[in-house]
């Protein structure tokens, strides 16, 4: 039982983060790696707002949120629009770029040291039963919920109000949808927003559940492999290829050897990548594309 | 304007000349000491507040006329934890610097090109704060130096005696680090050392840095039925290993080392089955030091609190040593010579004093101290005084 919700946790961070790099890829072909800098950012932005709004967490919270969310938006506006009508490759560099002047930024803002936004809200992260002999962790178990609404929130959003449909139109055929009357660039803008929101919900409560320090970008990256196996385009193929990667390193760590867990997410990556490179549910045109 | 254009290029090329010229005479006025240390990157954690420390003590000195009546002058360099800034860093500083030491507190992945570079120069390479490479240990390299607090075998050995001595059922030890190559050293002799002791090893769990989750590692090591557990790594390891634990419904005892944000640590989590052993005094100590690190790390307003900067100022407190026996003009041979037979009186701040000889640049003798949160007294809680552990080749 310990071992399921171990896998659900972890599958759960995984989809949590790669929901933006989806997001992103899916509507403007554009794959960024400055996803896990990103969602670092969000989780010190819970940090600063707990200062701002000491007494009042539900506020810092929601504050961090809608923060995280105009983040990715100026993002677009002062550094991807530029790269409209540039090489994809030279969109990805840019996002390189941004990645490591953010990580330079929240060292000079917030130091090296480790810190704790959970404790500066004034929470501590208690744990719960689930059966007999399975616990989990009050900010593991938000966790775990927030990725359920974050997915259903996108799934309802993308299919039934008019900004998810443009969002879906802009990634179908982008010159159609703007020869039909969608701007493009609020599209655009919008998926930024919208993936660094999520990404920023994955580093407020992965700093929630065990601290928040520099090296947090990287897990970012970690979330990379569920996302191609995913498919890059789908939502769903995020979650499925979440669950197989958290599966196969909870699996091997607990049965074989935990030091597979560094490598195994790249090794299911690397199978998928020759037998399936467009992943479970992506869409094979779209990687013949790029 | 045909005579004013070279008017001005000779005017600027003597402005520049005068200024390439007066920089080694600048040199030569102070004491100067370079740093290659990771104060920037995922690893600047660790290692920025050791240097911060040890600029803003150095600025104390300076601010008291400094040694031997001569300032001494810090260039610091940022290396990002990267070897090859590590070596542009080292030239630059041995080069154009000139300066009398190198210091590295940095990964070990940093320390090949600063060694060649100390050995092509023959400036003397002092670690401070960074991992102590084997060349510092009896029989020492004769350029490499380090006065960092832990050592991955002294402080495996210093942990299992504890938990021996305290241990009042036989004992199922678990050990936890993370995947780097000092801290799988450091447990492996751990264990090697539980075995001596006659303590049964339960299970052994490495945890890949980052890691999202630690819960899945915590469920294996937990699921071993350890009573104990050691670990020995950078602190995010060790700590979220044992909260992930604890979580768990984990209830036996956890020994870790004590990193520079060990006392705030204890005082978070209020865990009175979590001890950290370690070197260097906590604050809780009390001793004179502290209220001199208090008052200079306000004066400098460090980012850092004042109970992570112990290290630096240690660093700082060597380097004045170092340098008082250092007589005037001093050349990097001058240094390596009072390295080599430096006594530094450390004012509690260690168990004892730090001495370097020529075939030692560690120390002879370590010192271990063991601390945990007492709930009764509402308080971190000195468990067990200074412990020597002889240094033998």
């Amino acid at each position: 039982m310990q071992l399921a919700v171990n896998i659900v946790v972890l599958a759960s961070i995984y989809a949590l983060i790669s929901c933006g790099y989806v997001l992103i890829y899916r509507v403007s072909r554009v794959l960024s790696l400055a996803h896990g800098e990103l969602m670092m950012l969000g989780a010190y932005g819970l940090l600063a707002t707990a200062g701002l709004f000491a007494g009042h967490p539900l506020v810092a919270i929601a504050v961090a949120a809608v923060l995280a969310l105009v983040v990715g938006v100026l993002v677009y506006v002062f550094l991807m629009r530029r790269m409209t009508g540039e090489a994809v490759l030279a969109a990805v560099l840019a996002t390189i770029a941004l990645g490591i002047l953010l990580r330079g930024a929240m060292v000079l803002v917030w130091t090296a040291q480790e810190q704790r936004p959970l404790a500066a809200l004034g929470w501590t992260n208690g744990s719960v039963a689930l059966g007999p002999d399975a616990r989990i962790s009050m900010a593991a178990l938000t966790l775990v919920l927030v990725t359920a609404a974050a997915y259903l929130g996108l799934w309802l959003f993308l299919r039934h109000t008019v900004w998810g449909i443009r969002m879906r139109a802009a990634g179908q055929h982008p010159l159609l949808a703007a020869q039909r009357g969608i701007a493009l660039h609020r599209v655009y803008a919008l998926a930024w927003g919208l993936a660094t929101f999520t990404g920023g919900l994955a580093g407020m409560l992965i700093a929630a559940d065990s601290g928040l320090e520099q090296t947090m970008a990287v897990i970012g990256l970690k979330a990379f492999p569920a996302a191609l196996v995913g498919g890059l385009d789908s939502l769903a193929g995020a979650i499925l290829g979440s669950l197989i990667v958290a599966g196969a390193e909870v699996l091997l760590i607990h049965y074989v050897d935990p030091l597979l867990s560094e490598v195994v997410p790249f090794l299911v990556l690397l199978a998928f990548l020759i037998v399936r490179p467009w992943g479970l549910l992506g869409s094979k045109e779209e990687l013949d594309r790029v | 304007m045909t005579r004013t254009l070279p008017a001005s290029l000779a005017l600027g090329l003597a402005l520049a000349l005068a200024a390439v010229a007066s920089a080694p005479v600048r040199a030569q006025d102070a004491y100067v000491v370079g740093v290659s240390a990771a104060m920037t990157g995922p690893q600047a954690g660790t290692y920025a507040p050791v240097i911060d420390a040890l600029k803003a003590y150095l600025d104390h000195i300076n601010g008291k006329g400094g040694i031997n009546g001569k300032p001494v002058r810090l260039v610091i360099q940022d290396n990002q934890a990267e070897p090859s800034r590590a070596a542009a860093d080292a030239k630059k500083l041995v080069s154009q610097d000139r300066v009398l030491i190198l210091i590295n507190t940095s990964l070990s992945s940093t320390y090949a090109p600063m060694v060649a570079e100390s050995k092509r120069a023959g400036v003397p390479l002092y670690y401070a704060g960074a991992v102590c490479p084997n060349e510092t240990f009896p029989t020492a390299d004769p350029l490499q130096f380090c006065s960092t607090a832990f050592s991955a075998n002294l402080d495996s050995q210093a942990a299992m005696q504890f938990i021996r001595s305290q241990a009042k059922e036989p004992v199922r030890v678990g050990f936890a680090a993370m995947a780097i190559p000092v801290a799988r050293a450091g447990i492996e002799h751990a264990e090697s050392v539980a075995k001596s002791l006659g303590m049964t090893v339960v299970d052994r769990q490495l945890t890949p840095p980052p890691t999202p989750d630690y819960t899945p590692f915590a469920t294996k090591l937990k699921e071993a039925n350890p009573n104990w557990v050691f670990s020995w790594s950078p602190w995010v390891s060790q700590i979220r290993t044992f909260e992930a634990l604890r979580r768990l419904g984990w209830t036996g005892n956890y020994v870790t080392w004590a990193h520079n944000n060990a006392e705030d640590e204890l005082a978070r989590i209020r865990d009175p089955g979590l001890y950290v052993i370690g070197t260097n005094a906590l604050f809780q100590d009390d001793v004179p030091m502290h209220a001199e690190i208090r008052a200079v790390t306000h004066r400098a307003d460090l980012k850092y609190p004042a109970t992570y900067v112990t290290e630096g100022f240690i660093t700082g407190l060597v380097i004045e040593q170092v340098l008082k026996a250092t007589p005037w003009p001093p050349t990097p041979q001058k240094a390596l010579a009072a390295m080599n037979a430096v006594k530094v009186d450390l004012k509690g701040l260690r168990g004892g004093p730090l001495e370097w000889t020529p075939d030692n640049h560690f120390r002879t003798r370590q010192y271990y101290r063991v601390w945990r949160w007492d709930p009764a007294r509402n308080a971190v809680v000195r468990v067990q005084d200074w412990t020597p552990l002889d240094v033998k080749r």
